[in-house]
């Protein structure tokens, strides 16, 4: 068989067959559109968090009084110091505040602008800051959902924070985040180290935790040790531990989407056995005067997987498609907030791409191969049928 | 030549609803004769044209067309000689609806390994022969029955095929075109093909072009 007049004939079928192979094709584009999204969101959050992770110091140090967190002292910093292998020792203030106008909840993160560690996402997104016209006056930086909420109060320029003594405070709103950042920074408030510690009742010589980082990989398990043997009320948590707990915790959502899409998939194989195998007397028809004019059994299923492989090729890209604008370009409405939750603030989210397409290849076959499968099997039957018997 | 030697057609076999739909039937059609197998509906005449048009198969018995047994072939095979020696025309005709007369003529053309153009030129030829080249481009739906006769001849002839059979022709058509029909065969005996046609219709009573008329009554020749 010439492989061009074969394809010319193939496709004119399928033009000519366009309103019968509607319903299954529309089917098929919203479930690859469904499972793609949930894929691209999945893996652009796991992105967007393992790069944050990944700015982060190796290991967090906190202090545990009758199984509570508490503030930990900074003269544990010196501590620490004496212990080889260690490095970029620092002291980090932060804590939720609790804004009871809207009962929400601001997360406030204490910046040290002279401190050469300061963490490199807050650095890339205090680039922004003219930092001598930020320290002149009480200022802070706000993440989207906080400026949203405090817009809806009327705090255009400022806010009056609530302090432990009764008093208050006014802050100034310095500038708002990137809307880029809000995967990571909707909920944020960065001020100056001092401020915030004032603000979130935290002492002088305290602070929420300390960082520290141990360069050489192969030390941190020792380094581990010797920091728990440091103290006997502390807390000690690794990096890698919190990146499994992350991808764990994107996995097992990740999962849940997983096996709704294999129950959705098996139920569309299903009816798309059911569809072929109840063939209509139509298809029936086709398939035997194709064979009374002379196209072997071969030739039929050829014919046949091609046009399935096409209609599933072709409603796997558009669904692969759509989903891509609709993550990147709309940002997910809707499917977003099962990944990211809007129990405190809600979230205006915009991801960036990330697409693996070893996993994109993966669900093209985890597709295509049950489709054709579901088709070919009956197509088979009516095929080997007497053509006298198939034409009826 | 056409040898039938033998031929047994059994439908639900060694069951309480055995049925012979041919038996024992022997018959010899000489090439580039016109032969009428002649009886009323269910006489076995329709399952004796499919068996000699490889559509299905003999419960037991051969066919030897050219010096070749068809009645045991594999599917590709039987496929092969429908599709190089062979051209069927149905009572229903057996058209794709959807698509137009020209592509619903090229369909036997291409498992066959033609070129488009090659496929082009050979349906030309066809449409001619089959007096329907003015509607080439006219989906089959909006034909009439005529025209989608004169098609289901047109795809009947694109091979060139020797032998040409015709399963009740004119039981869907009016008077006119059931005489056009006639003079199309009569052209293609003229062609020298060997045309074996299903019937019931008296109007093939007495053509001068018909060679044999057989009659077949209760899966017997008579």
């Amino acid at each position: 068989m010439r492989t061009s007049t074969f394809l010319n004939f193939l496709f004119l079928l399928i033009y000519k067959h366009k309103s019968k192979h509607i319903a299954i094709s529309l089917i098929s584009i919203l479930i690859v559109f469904l499972i793609s999204s949930v894929l691209f969101i999945s893996s652009s959050i796991q992105k967007e968090v393992f790069n944050t992770l990944d700015a982060q110091s190796d290991f967090v140090v906190q202090r545990i009084n009758s199984g509570k967190i508490v503030n930990t002292p900074n003269s544990w910093i010196d501590d620490f110091s004496d212990i080889n292998g260690i490095s970029n020792i620092q002291q980090r203030v932060y804590g939720q505040y609790y804004f009871e106008s809207a009962n929400k909840y601001f997360t406030i993160v204490g910046v040290d602008l002279f401190e050469e560690s300061t963490n490199k996402d807050i650095k890339e997104l205090l680039k922004i800051l003219n930092i001598q016209e930020f320290m002149k006056k009480n200022s802070m930086i706000i993440g989207n959902g906080v400026e949203k909420i405090l817009r809806e109060f009327k705090y255009f320029e400022y806010y009056f924070f609530r302090l432990q003594n009764r008093d208050t405070r006014k802050v100034s709103i310095f500038k708002a985040l990137p809307k880029e950042t809000n995967i990571i920074a909707n909920d944020l408030i960065i001020m100056d180290i001092s401020l915030a510690k004032e603000i979130l009742n935290i002492g002088e010589d305290q602070s929420t935790d300390i960082v520290l980082n141990v360069p050489n990989e192969l030390e941190q398990s020792n380094i581990k040790i010797e920091l728990i043997l440091k103290h006997l009320d502390i807390r000690v948590i690794q990096k890698s531990d919190i990146k499994k707990a992350y991808e764990n915790l994107y996995n097992y959502k990740g999962g849940i989407f997983l096996i709704l899409f294999i129950i959705v998939m098996i139920t569309f194989v299903l009816i798309l056995f059911q569809r072929y195998t109840m063939i209509s007397s139509s298809d029936k028809k086709e398939i035997g005067i194709l064979r009374a004019v002379g196209w072997s059994i071969k030739d039929v299923i050829k014919l046949k997987i091609s046009e399935t492989f096409i209609i599933a090729f072709i409603s796997f890209l558009i669904g692969v498609i759509i989903a891509y604008m609709y993550v990147f370009f709309l940002n997910a409405p809707i499917l977003s907030n099962i990944f990211l939750g809007f129990g405190n603030l809600e979230n205006s989210v915009s991801f960036s791409p990330n697409i693996d397409f070893s996993t994109i290849v993966t669900l093209f076959l985890f597709f295509i191969i049950p489709f054709i499968s579901a088709v070919l099997i009956p197509t088979w039957k009516i095929a080997v049928i007497e053509p006298s018997e198939s034409m009826k | 030549m056409i040898k039938v030697n033998n031929l047994n057609k059994v439908f639900n076999q060694n069951t309480k609803k055995e049925f012979y739909a041919l038996k024992n039937i022997n018959i010899k059609i000489q090439t580039s004769s016109c032969v009428i197998l002649k009886g009323v509906s269910g006489s076995g005449k329709s399952t004796l044209l499919s068996i000699l048009g490889a559509l299905s198969k003999p419960s037991s018995g051969d066919i030897i067309i050219n010096d070749d047994s068809i009645a045991k072939l594999p599917d590709l095979h039987s496929s092969a000689f429908r599709s190089s020696n062979l051209g069927f025309i149905f009572q229903s005709y057996n058209l794709f609806n959807e698509l137009n007369i020209e592509e619903n003529i090229s369909i036997p053309l291409v498992p066959l390994g033609f070129t488009q153009k090659e496929i082009n030129k050979k349906v030309d030829v066809a449409l001619k022969l089959a007096n329907i080249e003015h509607k080439k481009d006219e989906t089959v739906s909006n034909l009439s029955g005529g025209e989608k006769q004169r098609t289901a001849i047109a795809r009947a002839l694109v091979n060139n095929p020797d032998i040409i059979l015709c399963d009740e022709p004119t039981a869907n058509l009016d008077n006119e075109n059931s005489l056009k029909f006639i003079e199309v065969m009569r052209k293609l005996k003229k062609l020298n093909k060997t045309i074996i046609i299903a019937t019931h219709d008296p109007i093939f009573d007495k053509l001068d072009f018909v060679d044999n008329t057989i009659n077949i009554k209760d899966g017997k020749i008579t």
